[in-house]
């Protein structure tokens, strides 16, 4: 973590190095991954936002807030705001997975 | 953009106890072939006999004797790193310009190279090469029966050495090679006889991963892939019931969304990484001309690579292909969730 600004500097994680040349801003392919992951997370009350595109802050329906890295945390973190575990190999299985 | 200092390359050499990682690093470094290298070796034990047994080689060697490398010394391992790279910018050692690091026989590789890909400043100075595993031909049976750390550094191994084939006969050399082939399709294999050139062995330690004999080997691992257990006819994978391990190539049909597959796949790791021994993969992605490289560890995955100027030959149907090596998961399992993830989210993301 930054002890300047307390960024967690999850910037260096590999989902954020994809398409090298295709046009798009960093920017606007993160927000566009934090969209598509709140597609799957407003499904269990759980939502996601950028956070100075460096970090993510994940809320949870009862309040609790989390500052999180990247996105091997953020599913970490959200099964324990959750309290029950988030398998890809299931979810979406029927679409009232909920 | 260049970067002002230098990345020396880390070439890992793992292997069961006694499968002779310390005679091989012998005999390949000596001489004015070791002049640029630096050896860290681990030791497992209260008393570190290997760099002993290695001591007449000219590289700068290192003892690691604090324990298992995989659980007990990656804080050493850092500081050890760290400590050599500020030496060489003093000029307190010679410039040396790679580093073999060589784990105890017990030591899991996926561990090692989280602390290499994880902490910042060593990886700002040292690049991963490669994973070279040393394979005991002559006692593989009881040693993949009854350790699963072998299981662990066979599939972790970009390139296996074969060593001590001279010991044994045809039959186990070929069911040696099968298991291998199956247990880790990506990696090139070498044997090391009394007669193999020591160049060619060399190479084997110090070559960084080359991204077309990547793409080769993925194909040849597609092509050879197991999409289960129940469909294979070889003998010997009766010796691979119990532990349930198979690999498998996963072959997508259209190209990848990147943002998508990043979800699915970091998802896939939380919930199933303590099971996926290993994945490597190629992956054409939405937008870009150049190829995606996919490599990971258990729950590690490396620096995604997106090399340039790829053969044509090799890049021809630009079909993206990931091989797994996993425990207790199938081929369709992966396909059918990867399918509803894109079901659910591509149409909205563009």
């Amino acid at each position: 973590m930054c002890g300047m600004c307390g960024l967690l500097g999850g910037g260096n994680h590999w989902s954020n190095s994809g398409v090298p040349v295709d046009g798009a801003s960093v920017r606007r392919r993160r927000h566009l991954q934090v969209s598509l992951a709140n597609r799957i997370l407003t499904a269990f009350r759980l939502r996601l936002d950028d956070f100075q595109g460096q970090s993510f802050i994940l809320r949870s329906p009862t309040g609790a807030v989390e500052l999180v890295a990247d996105f091997t945390e953020i599913w970490k973190v959200a099964e324990k705001m959750l309290g029950r575990s988030l398998d890809p190999l299931v979810l979406f299985e029927n679409e009232t997975d909920q | 953009m260049s970067t002002a200092y230098d990345v020396i390359p880390i070439t890992l050499v793992t292997g069961f106890l006694g499968s002779g990682k310390s005679t091989l690093l012998a005999d390949l470094l000596q001489g004015d072939a070791a002049r640029d290298t630096a050896v860290l070796v681990n030791e497992f034990g209260e008393v570190g006999l290997d760099h002993l047994l290695i001591g007449a080689i000219d590289a700068q060697t290192i003892l690691l004797d604090n324990g298992c490398l995989c659980c007990a010394v990656r804080g050493e391992l850092r500081e050890a790193l760290a400590t050599l790279y500020s030496r060489r910018s003093r000029g307190e050692v010679p410039a040396f310009s790679r580093v073999v690091l060589e784990t105890s026989g017990l030591a899991t590789p996926a561990p090692i190279v989280a602390t290499l890909l994880g902490d910042p400043i060593i990886r700002s100075h040292f690049v991963i090469a490669g994973t070279l595993t040393v394979v005991d031909a002559a006692n593989f049976e009881w040693q993949q029966r009854d350790h699963p750390e072998w299981l662990a550094q066979v599939s972790a191994a970009d390139r296996l050495l074969v060593g001590k084939a001279d010991l044994i006969d045809q039959v186990r050399t070929d069911r040696l090679f099968a298991i291998l082939t199956e247990l880790n399709p990506t990696a090139s294999i070498v044997v090391k006889q009394t007669s193999t050139d020591t160049n060619v062995l060399r190479a084997s330690l110090f070559e960084p991963g080359d991204i077309h004999n990547m793409i080769r080997n993925l194909g040849k691992a597609a092509r050879n892939a197991f999409p289960s257990r129940s469909q294979a006819p070889y003998k010997h994978r009766e010796g691979l019931l119990d532990s349930q391990v198979t690999s498998f190539c996963m072959t997508f049909d259209t190209r990848i969304d990147w943002e998508v597959f990043t979800l699915w796949f970091t998802m896939l790791l939380n919930r199933h990484g303590n099971s996926i021994l290993r994945v490597k993969g190629l992956l054409w992605l939405k937008g870009s001309e150049r190829p995606a490289i996919l490599h990971a560890i258990r729950h590690i995955v490396y620096p995604v690579l997106h090399p340039e100027n790829v053969d044509a030959d090799l890049s021809g149907d630009k079909i993206s292909q990931l091989v797994f090596i996993a425990e207790g998961l199938t081929l369709d399992r992966l396909v059918s969730s990867y399918r509803r993830f894109q079901h659910q989210l591509e149409d909205c993301s563009r």
